[in-house]
């Protein structure tokens, strides 16, 4: 894992890296060859559990999904990696790294283990506030119950009654994903993975989420404030390392002095440049221009996202009644949005550019999730031609955990 | 848990800021912010909610303190200071806001040479925040004011409100004038941790002169935040304005919204108890006794209940007698309170009957009262 979560490639860790294990080591002279500078990443920052999920060391494993690092190494491993709604699952006993953005997700080799694991812990817990209450969980359930267009959909694919399963079901493919760094490899599983659902009985609409572009600098804005903030706790005092290094000022006033030599030396570089650029965000003379502006960006990319969702958002309705069985035509907007987990298959590590800050482009298909508290899923659906695997994410409205499960499922179904 | 327990053994995981650990909101705290404010005339706002103010020192283990300054649950308010308080004047003092936040570690200083060493028990508890308007314009009106609020807040069962334990404590903004100019125009200097009404006074008239001195020195006074020595009678600074630390406030959010109903807020205006100033006019009235009487049962909380339960159809003076003389006497040698004690308004009621029958002497009723108070339930 890269340390404290921070990180698409499972690189800031001081353990060392981890290997990508979908990657075909050549034999040289009948052994393996050690030590060999150039490997994939399996992703990150989970990029661990995705690793022992696809070398079948285990079945399921957890993850924490702040910015995608649930989906991107299954994507990059060739696993299912899957983000729950925020609040399904309790917080409590996850090192906090983006308080309003993190979420534990699962990650295992098929949709089918992924959700059992995710019902195990879907649960309230009075030692989280942003943990979904029993109520709240009522109330989505008395709207996602209530959709007569998806009552069909079910969970057992198998055997198939129906042969289209996902008759009625909208998928909407959001024009904004389709940018400039998309792999060949991206867009040809996106429009075979349109394809096959549509085989399924999909109805496949183009449809607009027009701040996506401006989503990307909007969570780093938020997710290093908020890192910042969550990260000021490790100070060597209670617990953790602490420098043998006596402070550089004595002065009894600032107690910053005390810290800064534990800090330095206990946390990686990565870390603290976020904490350091988290910090600046939020100072006094930069808090309006970037903090409070990716705050609103936050707000417009979650009203984009109700926009084009058939279901409401229990969120923003404040005890407005679920729609009745009365509804005969069904309402626009589609149930689930198909586009890639990532622009590309897993890079090579140790490629990471000059700048930090480019590798942080691995992120721009699933950081909107995050900002707006949508589940989405990774689904391994292809092979690239150097062999590395590629993954499709699927995403719905909020709360709608099950039935973008129930998609998952037949979607990975199509690619088995 | 009390407040002069061993230190570190009564520390959550959240106020020692386990990885993994998160706060909560006592549900309890909110309802005792609304009947403080319900109680001071104040705005119970139905929306309210929490930030995180970034600082880093020995006594935040976070890192960050978690407030309601920007949103509080209490907007608006007063206490009315006059001829109660013994000023030739009236005046309302009004309060600006009322907010919950987080209280702090104890730092202690001066037991080890160069280490500060942590007490963590206080860390993370509820405190309400009561800011007052600019309104307070002598050392005497402050003390006065402070006073004013322990004696409600008790009475009303908010805080035990007690400056030595620090179930209350106090922080001053004190700034001066010249005539011609605009009330506020002065730079304020903040005063910490005055543990007492004799120390309030002395800080704010120090202060007062030091500010008067340092302008019409020709210098201009800078913006500190000062403690008071006793001993010399003067405030010296703790921090100044260049070490003062930028916030960075940003919304809690492992917090949500506090969302009150109006039905909410007035059923706990009619759980408050009657306020101490409609009480102070109605015993007088009522029981025909004397305001300083009526005063001194005030200022002990349930004391009220005893005396009204145990006037019932006696001589009210000889049960407010007995109350503020022989009661309170034993409560004070036993430093103990009267909600506490373990004497009943039964208890005193047939004491005083026995007296007024002359079935028992003064001396033989004083020692019933002592069995009584010693937790003896015979009668």
């Amino acid at each position: 894992m890269d340390e404290f979560g921070m990180g698409s490639k499972n690189e800031f860790s001081i353990y060392g890296a981890t290997r990508n294990p979908c990657e075909q080591t050549p034999e040289v002279g009948g052994s393996k060859e050690r030590h060999q500078p150039h490997r994939h990443s399996p992703g990150g920052s989970s990029g661990g559990s995705a690793a022992a999920v696809a070398s079948g060391m285990c079945r399921i494993a957890l993850g924490s999904d702040t910015g995608g690092s649930v989906r991107l190494p299954a994507a990059w491993c060739g696993v299912v990696g899957f983000k729950p709604t925020y609040g399904r699952v309790s917080r409590h006993g996850l090192v906090a790294y983006g308080s309003s953005l993190d979420a534990i997700g699962v990650m295992a080799r098929s949709v089918g283990d992924v959700r059992a694991a995710f019902h195990a812990m879907s649960v309230p817990d009075p030692r989280d506030m942003t943990c979904m209450s029993s109520k709240l969980r009522r109330r989505i359930e008395s709207f996602t119950g209530s959709r007569e267009w998806t009552k069909h959909v079910d969970w057992e694919n198998g055997a198939t009654k129906a042969s289209k399963p996902l008759d009625g079901v909208r998928i909407g493919i959001p024009k904004e994903f389709w940018v400039d760094e998309l792999s060949l490899s991206a867009l040809e599983s996106w429009k075979s993975g349109a394809q096959r659902l549509a085989d399924l009985g999909c109805e496949i609409v183009q449809v607009s989420l027009p701040h996506i572009p401006s989503s990307l600098p909007a969570y780093y804005t938020l997710a290093f404030a908020e890192s910042s903030s969550n990260l000021a706790r490790y100070d060597g005092i209670r617990y953790g390392t602490r420098s043998n290094q006596l402070p550089a000022k004595s002065n009894g006033s600032n107690a910053s002095y005390k810290y800064a030599n534990t800090r330095s030396e206990g946390l990686g570089s990565e870390v603290q440049r976020r904490i350091l650029l988290g910090t600046y965000v939020m100072t006094a003379s930069a808090s309006e221009q970037y903090h409070v502006l990716a705050q609103k960006i936050r707000r417009l990319i979650q009203k984009d996202f109700d926009s084009v969702f058939a279901l409401p958002n229990v969120l923003a309705l404040d005890g407005a009644d679920p729609p009745g069985p009365a509804v005969a035509d069904r309402p626009k907007g589609v149930d689930a949005l198909l586009f890639p987990t990532a622009t590309d298959t897993a890079p090579l590590l140790g490629t990471l550019a000059q700048n930090p800050v480019t590798g942080y482009v691995n992120d721009i298909m699933t950081v909107p999730a995050n900002l707006a508290g949508i589940p989405a899923v990774s689904v391994p659906v292809d092979i690239d031609s150097t062999g590395m695997p590629v993954g499709l994410q699927l995403a719905a409205q909020f709360g709608d955990d099950d039935l973008l499960l129930s998609i998952a499922a037949h979607l990975q179904s199509q690619f088995v | 848990a009390k407040w002069d327990d061993p230190p570190n053994t009564n520390v959550a995981l959240a106020d020692a800021g386990i990885p993994g650990s998160l706060p909560r909101l006592n549900p309890e705290c909110v309802g005792i912010a609304a009947r403080a404010i319900l109680g001071l005339n104040g705005k119970v706002q139905k929306q309210s909610s929490f930030d995180r103010k970034h600082y880093f020192y020995s006594d935040q283990p976070l890192g960050f303190q978690i407030t309601q300054q920007r949103s509080p649950i209490g907007r608006g308010g007063k206490v009315s200071l006059g001829h109660n308080e013994g000023l030739d004047y009236t005046k309302d003092i009004r309060i600006h806001q009322l907010q919950l936040e987080q209280d702090t570690a104890k730092s202690v200083h001066d037991v080890y040479p160069g280490y500060v060493l942590t007490d963590l028990n206080r860390a993370g508890v509820a405190l309400l925040e009561i800011v007052s308007e600019p309104d307070i314009e002598t050392p005497e009106e402050a003390a006065l004011y402070v006073r004013k609020m322990q004696t409600l807040l008790r009475h009303i069962r908010v805080s035990h409100c007690n400056m030595e334990e620090g179930s209350m404590r106090c922080d001053v903004n004190v700034s001066v004038y010249r005539n011609s100019d605009h009330r506020l125009s002065g730079t304020r200097c903040e005063l910490k941790n005055l543990n007492s009404l004799k120390v309030i006074r002395g800080a704010v008239s120090a202060e007062i002169r030091r500010q008067i001195e340092t302008i019409e020195s020709g210098n201009p006074v800078e913006q500190e935040t000062r403690g008071f020595d006793a001993r010399q009678g003067k405030t010296f600074v703790i921090r100044s304005k260049e070490d003062a630390p930028d916030y960075r406030y940003m919304p809690e959010p492992d917090i949500p919204e506090i969302h009150l109903t109006d039905e909410w807020i007035e059923a706990a205006r009619l759980a408050l108890p009657e306020l101490p100033e409609v009480a102070l006019a109605r015993i007088q009235e009522q029981y025909g006794l004397s305001k300083e009487t009526v005063e001194t049962i005030l200022a002990e909380p349930g004391c009220v209940d005893l005396f009204e339960d145990t006037a019932r159809g006696r001589n009210a003076k000889t049960v407010a007698s007995w109350i503020t003389s022989e009661v309170f006497g034993q409560l004070s040698y036993r430093a103990q309170r009267l909600q506490d004690s373990t004497l009943t308004s039964g208890q005193l009621s047939g004491l005083i009957d026995a007296l007024e029958t002359k079935s028992v002497t003064s001396a033989q009723a004083k020692k019933l009262l002592i069995a009584y108070m010693n937790g003896e339930t015979q009668s």
